[in-house]
């Protein structure tokens, strides 16, 4: 029955987030809790996500479905994700005009738009323990890598699979031929 | 309710519903296939197509569309993409429009993830993940600042965040549990506020 799990996973995943990588945080969860992914997949995946076509919860979606289950589970997992759009968007499409003016809607997000926002710093608290400060103490490389990344990504304006292909040349650089040198 | 889908679909009525419908799918395939990122870039397909070339839409419409595809929880340009289905050929249309611009995704990655399980243990592809999941830190610390520059507007919403980032760190609490936490929170600060409201004018 995984793929009942699987498919109620990504359904309340789905219903959680709110915009961009606001389901990243819940992905997570839902992965480590089922035992389905580590952290080191969670970040693998979100580099996936982001260097492939397409909105990054439905990739997410797929990846996390196809690595728990195959083709059929990543299926069910975006389905899952879809249902939101399916259901509660078509509703609201029916009655656009009504919603248009609903303050509701906007008074919800003004306090779990924060919410998503600390949500996704325990993330990044999480990934940078595993990715940059491992069991054997601070990888220097990978502080050096990330830090250039992100001066690239806020002053250069660089696009993410464009540091992302950057990153993983260094990586090569820096774990693969170095060693070596 | 359906007077404005009815009204902005009379100048396809020469063409049947099918084709209309057929065309729904094939535009957002398209889109599926060549948007990376965020969804910025397929709204702005979207502009390309619906408003400059077919002019089924205004661009008011489009702008319209996504701030409330935006406050619908889940994937915020699948919710863009039922809403602009919906307004242009109803419910089949929205569906479609769902499922047009999701596919090609789905292929995508599923051919991505059987390769990606192929070459996982290939030393050198090791090598380059491990500088790819150092970037991935970058990126979310990037979004992250992105996103706290639009959200955390007023001191209310600082505290909540610092509060919910506590709860994160130092607690176990799940993650859908605070959202719907924050949610009912809203909902009970919204009635609170009506109802002072509605005191303060009777006084």
């Amino acid at each position: 029955m995984i793929y009942l799990q699987l498919f109620i996973s990504f359904v309340k995943i789905g219903f959680t987030s709110f915009g961009g990588m606001s389901m990243v945080p819940v992905i997570m969860e839902e992965m480590g809790s089922h035992g389905w992914m580590t952290a080191e997949d969670i970040s693998n995946l979100i580099a996936i996500a982001e260097m492939t076509p397409g909105s990054l919860g439905v990739n997410c979606a797929t990846f996390a479905g196809n690595q728990t289950a195959g083709f059929f589970g990543g299926l069910v997992a975006v389905l899952g994700v879809l249902s939101p759009a399916l259901t509660l968007t078509l509703a609201v499409a029916i009655f656009f005009t009504k919603f248009k003016k609903s303050p509701v809607m906007q008074g919800i997000l003004r306090v779990v738009k924060p919410i998503c926002v600390a949500m996704i710093l325990g993330v990044l608290v999480t990934l940078f323990r595993s990715n940059i400060l491992p069991a054997a103490g601070i990888d220097l490389f990978a502080l050096g890598i990330a830090v250039l990344c992100f001066v690239l990504l806020r002053t250069k304006k660089c696009s993410i699979p464009a540091v992302i292909g950057i990153a993983a040349a260094l990586g090569v650089v820096c774990y693969g031929v170095f060693p070596i040198i | 309710m359906r007077s404005r889908a009815k009204r902005e679909k009379t100048p396809q009525a020469a063409s049947p519903r099918w084709r209309m419908l057929l065309q729904i799918f094939g535009t957002f395939f398209k889109m599926g296939c060549f948007t990376f990122g965020s969804g910025l870039s397929i709204l702005l397909q979207l502009e390309e197509e619906y408003v400059d070339k077919r002019k089924l839409l205004t661009s008011e419409d489009v702008l319209e569309l996504t701030t409330v595809g935006k406050s619908v929880p889940g994937v915020m340009i699948t919710n863009v993409s039922m809403l602009v289905g919906y307004q242009l050929a109803g419910i089949p249309g929205g569906i479609l429009a769902v499922f047009g611009l999701t596919l090609p995704a789905v292929f995508i990655l599923s051919l991505v993830t059987y390769f990606y399980s192929a070459i996982k243990s290939n030393v050198w592809f090791a090598c380059a993940m491990r500088g790819v999941n150092a970037a991935v830190v970058a990126i979310i610390a990037s979004t992250v600042w992105n996103m706290g520059k639009d959200a955390l507007k007023d001191k209310i919403a600082v505290l909540i965040c610092g509060a919910a980032f506590l709860l994160c760190m130092f607690t176990d609490v799940s993650n859908i549990l605070m959202i719907i936490c924050g949610v009912l929170l809203a909902l009970l600060w919204m009635g609170a506020k009506a109802l002072t409201e509605r005191k303060g004018g009777r006084s």
